[in-house]
């Protein structure tokens, strides 16, 4: 992989590629920590450090590289966007005029991107002034004292605010297309990685200063394992053959090899965990809207659900993802509509009669290997909670070494430089007739 | 021009290149004009002849100009319209022009062939078919002589002495296919000396968007002979008998077919009870693929005639027989014994090129077309081209109606015989065009019930296609016409010698009627062009309805209208829409496809080149002998005791490692093509399907090099040299004669999010049926 960079830095093209993606990622980095206007940094600082990480917003949090908490420029991160695009994509399949759209490709898809735009910029304007009024209430913090927005009584100082925040995020999104357009990568997922990552350091620190050197030292060799064991599992791949029978072909010299349907060990990918940790995160939610109460369902909520490092959770954290993950692999891997197209197109798995008889089979190989993977989800997503005590943590979320952090990460990565691999293989043929 | 038009061509979209900047140098010509006039022949071409000598900067392109339209008055008895020069001098600074149709592209592309050869540079004007090319350089001959140019033109019946001869010219007209045919066949020389063409420098290319966009999805295909591979006449009887929906289905957008369960389980017992998904009867179900694909979805008088006893391809977005296609690997046999014909050798794909590489080995490229807006954006990708058009020389005055919308083919049909005996009554020529050549007959037929009598003009009788396209603009004429009659061809109003134009001006000049929308709105605006030509009055409309092909193959649910007239005309404004709809819906999975052929081809070109650059080491140096004689020393010792030259054994090393480096790289093609049939699969893993590809092709390439020394080492050692130099029979090379092309889509499955939303949109829509 080192191999890979330090070629890829050797190709012009494609250092010019990474070097603007690198670019864009430190103005992003510096947006992030730029507070907006009309913020007293000070106060914010220590309001966050009294804080700590946990609170409502600490997935927020976590997905704007901590820029949330900092109330910067770019409080909002890329969320705004991807909830954006997510929403226009869901109403592609429900409006007629979309999903006409979307099928006619280029100048259609350029519509559904320009309403992505407008979409975004509405969320932005929404979740600014969430977040502004907040702040101003003090709630945003939990219960710091401290004055985090100085003039919050002159109007024009929020509105100032709100405005920056939206195009701090018109901007973000900006930056991702460019990533995507001119860089490397899908500017998206670069931009999600870098914010979690972002984290790692100040999580360490925090880590080193709670528990000591020796577990900081024990947890970083853990994460590297977990981190190892995650990429060796996501390249996991159970190949079926599959035959083409379309074309005469003179003489075959070679096994066709190369011609096969990949089903991953962690089919699913991360959102399983996404799924069940937002669902695990309504209970958290319901108690911090009617406020810490005594009667026994808000003591069994405390206890069994909203802790993090009780066993219960973990169980119920865990048997959730496993459900997901099936039910997730089962609207994503229709296996009649796979044995459907692969009849369409002339092919078939040797020894298995097309239709029926086909998605049956990839049925039965789909369940087997989707319990490992959903195991392996699983066990990588709690992981976490068994390391609460370690670094004063509330939240698992924040744990850089597992569940949705890693999973995105290792994700992320492993596609970054396979596309830059890809890139270089396409350009570096100097020296081949050698 | 407009703010939104600036601001447009400051961002360089597509299509906004601003050609009036030239202006100046128009009118700079303009000034030349009288003193030109002056000047005797000799004088002119002397003229021309100094441009050569001199740097060309902007009084060079006026003079170009000057010279070029005195030129053009005094050979063509056509004096260029300011508009023409305009044209000029977009393309001599490598734009690319829309021109309207009749507005005289081919002068233009001559006067700017002639701009470039001033220059000092070598011209290819290249057009869709070898037709207008031998068609253009007939007619511009004299006017390229008085500018002293010397030109040359090929199609498919010239000899390889007249190739060279013709590429040797300074201005070249051929057909896209030959100039691709004439790089591939010069790849397969044995010989420097057998070279065709010559280094390529500039291409004008006439009706740009048809040559560089609509032809460039099909790959040029090397093809050598192999075995000879047969249609089973068997296995068509046996699938002839099967029946549409019982036995098999075919796809709503009819590009494929398949088996259901009760057609295999009929198959299988056929055949003896066998089991025919199984590697050991893989051969046979693929010849049975192949077979039922001839008779579902291959349709006589659609996609192909027969004449003289062997199927001819239709071109479908030209209307023409497309003479040296074929279908690939097995298909074409397959068709043949369908008809009972006897089969044709078969080839296996020796080398194969997409039009981008062709045009991409050129320096400059330009061109016109009366179409070229709706391919803005593919020429700006695809070949970094901008462009930008040029006003009509006369206010175009053609009335455009809009469609007519019907509810039933049934009923459009009825309803366009009866607008065409209408409009005939008053005398009007009129010109129908339609989808295909069994239409064209069809529609004829209905036409003579009625009492008009339409001549047909299709890829049957295109031997007569000059006479009739120039007596269709005679008083009372009706022309039957498939895509034939839309590019190139020029229809005058009025008798061939020009005499009752205007009379036929008078009652409203030519009507086009088309009988359906294409698959593109480029080919609907091309036969509405063939109306309206320099100012001409005519009129067009086409005639649709909701069971057209192109709204059933791309839409799969059409909302039924809610409005329909007495007569089967669909008012309803949404309806009428989603025929546009459809249309779009069609364009995009064009585009689509010719990205993809783009994408995956962009590797091969690198590595096609790479092999070249080795070829051509060998073929005119001595790389083959050094390595030989390196790698087997005792054996060219050996040789050399036997008593041969010297000079005679590296000839015998040089066509030993041409043959196994043409060799390889057809194995390494056809690898290629097996792993990028199933490649798409790759998506489910969420793997991205072209960095796969990649990923593949180049570790399979990576050997290729020294696999191809180790043969040659191995064959060196055994061959046997005789008199006639080594003996390495078993390579007979044949003609180009195949074409192939792939499936639709990257990812047929689509992404998972995508997949995810279907599913969702199922469960948000199912509820609602049940409702209705």
């Amino acid at each position: 992989m080192l191999g890979a960079f330090r070629s890829a830095f050797a190709t012009p093209d494609l250092r010019k590629k990474i070097l603007f993606t690198i670019g864009i990622i430190v103005v992003y980095r510096i947006g992030s920590t730029l507070p907006a206007p009309g913020v007293s940094f000070k106060n914010v600082q220590s309001c966050a450090a009294q804080m700590g990480q946990g609170g409502i917003y600490g997935l927020i949090n976590l997905f704007s590289g901590g820029a949330l908490l900092k109330l910067s420029l770019f409080a909002l991160g890329i969320l705004p966007y991807i909830t954006a695009s997510i929403i226009i994509q869901l109403l592609t399949v429900v409006i007629p005029r979309f999903e006409q759209l979307k099928k006619e490709g280029q100048s259609g898809q350029g519509k559904l991107t320009q309403y992505t735009r407008y979409l975004t910029i509405a969320l932005a304007v929404l979740q600014s002034t969430g977040i502004v009024a907040l702040a101003v209430r003090g709630q945003l913090f939990g219960n710091c004292q401290q004055e985090v927005i100085p003039g919050k009584d002159n109007i024009f100082t929020l509105a100032v605010m709100v405005l920056t925040m939206t195009a701090g995020t018109a901007i973000i999104m900006w930056f991702g297309e460019l990533i995507t357009e001119r860089g490397i990568g899908n500017g998206m997922s670069i931009l999600m990685f870098i914010n979690i990552a972002a984290r790692l350091p100040n999580v360490g620190e925090q880590m080193l200063q709670n528990a000591g050197g020796l577990t900081f030292f024990v947890v970083i060799v853990v994460g590297l394992l977990i981190i190892a064991s995650v990429v060796f599992i996501e390249q996991g791949q159970r190949r079926i053959p599959v035959q083409y029978a379309k074309r005469v072909v003179g003489r075959r010299m070679y096994g066709g090899t190369s011609t096969y349907l990949p089903l991953k060990v962690n089919q699913a990918g991360v959102i399983p965990v996404i799924f069940a940790s937002s669902l695990l995160y309504l209970p958290q939610l319901l108690q911090q809207l009617v406020g810490n109460g005594n009667s026994w369902w808000q003591r069994a909520i405390q206890t069994y659900l909203v802790d993090q490092s009780n066993p219960v959770h973990i169980i119920i954290y865990f048997l959730l993802i496993i459900f997901f993950t099936y039910f997730y692999i089962q609207i994503t891997f229709n296996v009649n509509e796979r044995a459907e197209e692969m009849k369409k197109f002339g092919g078939f798995i040797p020894g298995i009669r097309p239709g029926r008889p086909t998605s049956e089979y990839l049925n039965h190989v789909l369940s087997r290997i989707t319990l490992p993977g959903s195991l392996y989800l699983g066990i990588i997503a709690v992981l976490p909670n068994f390391f609460l005590g370690l670094t004063g943590e509330q939240n698992s979320q924040n744990f850089p070494f597992g569940g949705t952090s890693v999973l995105i990460m290792v994700g992320v990565g492993l596609d970054t430089v396979k596309q830059i691999e890809s890139q270089l293989m396409q350009r570096n043929y100097e020296g081949f007739l050698r | 021009m407009g703010i939104r038009a600036r601001v447009r061509e400051l961002l360089e979209r597509p299509g906004s290149a601003n050609l009036q900047r030239y202006r100046p140098i128009v009118t700079r010509a303009g000034e030349r004009e009288r003193e030109l006039r002056e000047y005797s022949d000799a004088e002119l071409t002397a003229a021309a002849n100094r441009l050569r000598e001199g740097t060309f900067d902007k009084a060079g392109l006026a003079q170009v100009c000057a010279l070029g339209r005195e030129a053009a008055r005094r050979t063509l008895g056509e004096r260029p319209f300011e508009v023409q020069l305009l044209g000029v001098a977009a393309m001599l600074n490598g734009r690319v022009v829309e021109m309207a149709t009749g507005e005289g592209k081919t002068l233009v592309c001559a006067l700017a062939a002639a701009g470039y050869v001033l220059q000092g540079r070598r011209v290819h004007v290249v057009s869709v078919n070898d037709y207008l090319a031998r068609r253009d350089a007939e007619w511009m001959a004299e006017f390229y002589a008085l500018l002293g140019v010397s030109v040359g033109s090929i199609d498919q019946h010239s000899t390889d002495a007249e190739r060279r001869i013709a590429y040797r010219a300074e201005v070249t007209y051929a057909s896209v296919n030959e100039v691709g045919f004439d790089v591939l066949r010069d790849r397969m020389r044995t010989e420097a000396s057998e070279l065709v063409t010559a280094e390529p420098d500039v291409v004008l290319v006439d009706e740009i968007d048809s040559v560089l966009v609509d032809e460039a999805t099909v790959p040029l295909v090397l093809a050598g002979s192999a075995e000879r591979a047969h249609g089973d006449p068997q296995l068509a009887g046996l699938v002839r008998k099967l029946k549409s929906g019982t036995h098999y289905e075919v796809d709503a957008d009819e590009r494929n077919v398949n088996l259901t369960d009760t057609g295999l389980d009929h198959v299988e017992r056929e055949l003896g009870g066998i089991r025919l998904h199984t590697e050991e009867h893989a051969a046979l179900l693929t010849e049975l693929n192949l077979a039922l694909h001839a008779r579902a979805l291959l349709r006589r008088d659609v996609d192909y005639l027969v004449r003289k006893g062997k199927v001819e391809l239709v071109n479908r977005s030209r209307g023409r027989v497309a003479r040296l296609q074929r279908w690939p690997d097995g298909l074409q046999a397959a068709v043949e014994a369908k008809e009972g014909l006897a089969a044709s050798p078969t080839g296996e794909v020796l080398d194969s090129m997409i039009v981008q590489s062709l045009i991409g080995r050129y320096r400059t490229v330009s061109g016109c077309s009366g179409t070229a807006m709706g391919v803005a954006t593919e020429l700006a990708e695809f070949y970094k081209l901008s462009l930008g058009a040029v006003p009509t020389n006369l206010p175009c005055v053609r009335e455009d109606e809009p469609d007519r919308l019907y509810e039933t083919a049934e009923r459009k049909q009825a309803a366009l015989v009866e607008y065409v005996r209408e409009v005939h009554e008053t005398g009007r020529p009129v010109l129908i065009g339609t989808a295909s050549v069994a239409e064209s007959e069809q529609l004829a037929a209905q036409l003579d019930e009625v009492g008009v009598y339409g001549v047909i003009l299709n890829a049957k009788n295109d031997a007569q296609e000059a006479g009739i396209i120039a007596r269709a603009g005679e008083h009372g004429r009706v022309t039957i016409s498939t895509q034939m009659a839309g590019r190139g061809t020029d229809i005058r109003l009025g008798s061939a010698n020009g005499r009752g134009g205007e009379r036929i001006a008078r009652l409203g000049g030519l009507c086009v009627v088309g009988s359906g929308r294409y698959h593109t709105g480029r080919l609907d605006d091309q036969l509405r062009g063939r109306a309206g030509r320099q100012g001409d009055p005519g009129s067009s409309v086409l005639f649709t309805s909701l069971e057209d092909p192109v709204v059933t193959h791309n839409i799969a649910e059409p909302r039924p209208p809610a409005q329909v007239g007495e007569d089967g005309q669909v008012t309803d404004r949404r309806c009428v829409e989603l025929v546009r709809h459809a249309q779009r819906v069609s364009e995009a999975a064009h585009l689509e496809i010719h990205r993809n052929t783009w994408r995956y081809h962009q590797l091969i070109a690198k590595q096609r080149e790479l092999v070249l650059t080795e070829r051509d080491a060998v073929l005119r140096g001595e790389r083959a002998a050094e390595l030989l004689r390196e790698r087997c020393a005792d054996r060219y010792a050996a040789l050399r005791e036997e008593g041969h030259e010297r000079s005679a054994i590296d000839r015998a090393a040089r066509l030993v490692m041409l043959f196994h480096l043409d060799r390889r790289w057809t194995e390494h093609l056809a690898f290629l093509t097996d792993v990028r049939e199933g490649i798409h699969l790759r998506a489910l893993a969420r793997e991205t399907p072209i960095d796969e590809f990649h990923r593949i092709a180049v570790a399979e390439f990576a050997q290729f090099s020294a696999q191809v020394h180790e043969r040659s080492a191995s064959t060196f050692e055994e061959v046997k040299l005789t008199e006639n130099g080594v003996d390495l029979e078993g390579i007979g090379l044949r003609r180009p004669n195949s074409t192939w092309t792939y499936m639709v889509t990257d990812n047929p499955f689509g992404s998972e999010e995508e997949r995810a939303l279907a599913f969702l949109g199922r469960a948000l829509k199912s509820p609602k049926t049940d409702q209705d």
